[in-house]
């Protein structure tokens, strides 16, 4: 087991207005979310002296512009002009998830003890993968020809063969999509709080990338979210109850063709990352009480729950039917509505989520007993990143 | 104003050979020749083993359909809803296509169904690569 286990803690967390579109700069949005962590945590913004981000913009053809499209480390340095900082970092892989593990890293060296790490995401407007124009340049000479723009698409040609290859039909899908909805209407920060879900309205609902309807989809939208990080012996004494971190595990898994669908990506980038986050922390996935899985596209938790352990290859949509993922099932799932619930904001949302759990804050929408929280914070390929919070050390 | 078509690569020094190649009606793929691994896309060192020996051959043309996705938003140069590709060539690397002479949908896409390459001339310089089921 990993020697750091229990060390750092998730202490208080923050959100800003959702919204579909931008009416205000995205770095309002990232200082609202920011102040809103720290003052849920009960600190002054001069005590917090670390910072940490991924920045990047998943849109395709659109230009990236800090404070509004793009949120980085330099544009939040200069609007709190904090006092005590002696740390940041923005990292380039591993999404989000490699912020959080960056910041936890930082505090475990001692060189800082509060860390506020936030994702802040942009809707551009127009088409939101606005293929290149004319010209297809760099890698996208093999790709845009054939009519190929996002990570979407390439998660739908995975999905394809998922199904074929295990005799499956997405209509088993509507299950997510409709409990996660259910999930949704407890967490009063989601854009699509108080806007329910049938199962009528999945199978009604437009094609976007055949298997992928339009539910199957997280919606763009503009807004941020924000966690601040301590040690366990700074985070006991402030005033939230924290979560402990148990154990991460991290992997890139880059198809050598680029992000086209390879079920076998999903599957060893997301194993390798479980498998140290089961090791560090000594659990198994039977010993989980709740789990947040990323679900920027639907079949990314097929690929979550079956290359983390939680239930065998080609087993996923059996897997979550018949209550399982309810919030009193066996395993609930993406108990705060998941990406699809609270739109785009990437897997910081889903670390909230499990960090909250743990700590008995998730409200009318906490699992009973939630002692052991897994994260699943990013899709398993390209920028998988895994996590576990736990209740009390152990 | 004519309407915009599909985006058409810009070859660059690593990926030449391959344009070149299918504007002379070959597929031309790389292989490794310290570890005997054939790939694309093209690059002037072996993405599997870092060896700078490596070498192009023309392949068969012969590709089974791995998988694909049906597009139903607008793109430019494409009537939605339309079939993005991805075959394994017999040769073992995976490409990014489209499947021509064919319906665009579930029903007939059948995944592992036998290809063969067909080369569609965009203009003088570029020659896309297109797949249609195998004829006998």
């Amino acid at each position: 087991m990993w020697e750091n286990r229990c060390k750092i803690v998730v202490s208080g967390v923050g959100y800003s207005k959702v919204s579909r579109m931008a009416d205000i700069p995205l770095a309002a949005h990232a200082l609202e979310a920011v102040k809103g962590a720290v003052a849920d945590s009960g600190l002054e913004m001069s005590d917090i002296d670390g910072l940490a981000t991924y920045p990047e913009l998943p849109a395709t053809g659109h230009a990236e512009i800090d404070g509004i499209s793009v949120v980085s480390v330099n544009c939040m340095m200069a609007m709190l002009k904090l006092p005590n900082l002696t740390w940041h970092i923005q990292v380039g892989t591993t999404n989000i998830g490699g912020a959080v593990q960056q910041a936890t890293n930082a505090l475990l060296a001692g060189v800082c003890k509060y860390a506020v790490v936030w994702r802040a995401m942009h809707n551009p407007r127009g088409t939101y993968q606005n293929l290149p124009g004319a010209q297809a340049a760099g890698a996208t000479q093999f790709t845009a020809p054939y009519g190929f723009g996002g990570p979407g698409q390439g998660m739908a040609v995975a999905y394809t063969r998922w199904l074929e290859k295990n005799n499956q039909t997405r209509d088993k899908m509507a299950t997510l999509a409709v409990t996660q909805r259910k999930h949704t209407q407890h967490n009063p920060h989601a854009y699509f709080h108080g806007t329910p879900l049938t199962r009528e309205d999945y199978f009604a609902s437009r094609m976007v990338a055949h298997p992928f309807c339009l539910f199957d989809c997280d919606i763009p939208v503009q807004g941020a979210v924000a966690i601040v990080l301590t040690t366990a012996d700074r985070g006991r004494d402030l005033k939230p109850k924290p979560a402990y971190l148990a154990g991460y595990g991290q992997r890139l898994h880059f198809e050598t063709a680029g992000r086209i669908g390879s079920l076998s990506s999903y599957m060893e980038g997301g194993s390798s990352s479980a498998k140290l986050t089961w090791e560090r922390s000594g659990f198994t996935p039977k010993d989980v009480d709740v789990a947040q899985i990323y679900d920027g596209f639907s079949a990314s938790v097929i690929y979550g729950l079956e290359s983390y352990g939680f239930c065998k290859e080609g087993e996923a949509l059996d897997f979550i039917q018949d209550g399982r993922i309810e919030l009193d099932g066996d395993l609930p799932l993406n108990t705060f509505g998941g990406s699809l619930g609270t739109g785009r904001i990437h897997g910081l949302w889903h670390i909230i989520e499990g960090a909250l759990q743990a700590s008995g804050r998730a409200g009318s929408r906490q699992v009973k007993d939630a002692n052991v929280s897994f994260v699943g914070a990013s899709a398993p390929i390209v920028t998988g990143t895994t996590f576990i919070f736990v209740s009390e050390p152990y | 104003m004519a309407e915009p078509g599909r985006a058409l690569p810009v070859p660059t020094p690593e990926t030449k050979h391959f344009w070149e190649g299918t504007a002379a009606g070959e597929l031309r793929l790389q292989r490794c020749d310290s570890c005997g691994k054939n790939y694309f896309p093209p690059k002037p060192f072996c993405a599997t083993c870092g060896s700078r020996k490596v070498s192009v051959f023309k392949a068969s043309g012969k590709a089974v359909l791995w998988s694909y996705v049906i597009h139903h938003r607008p793109v430019p140069g494409f009537k939605p809803p339309y079939a993005i590709a991805v075959v394994q060539l017999a040769e073992g690397p995976r490409m990014m296509s489209n499947i021509v002479e064919c319906e665009q949908t579930p029903e007939a896409l059948q995944l592992d169904m036998d290809l063969e390459v067909v080369f569609e001339k965009q203009n003088d310089t570029i020659t896309l690569p297109v797949f249609r089921p195998a004829k006998g």
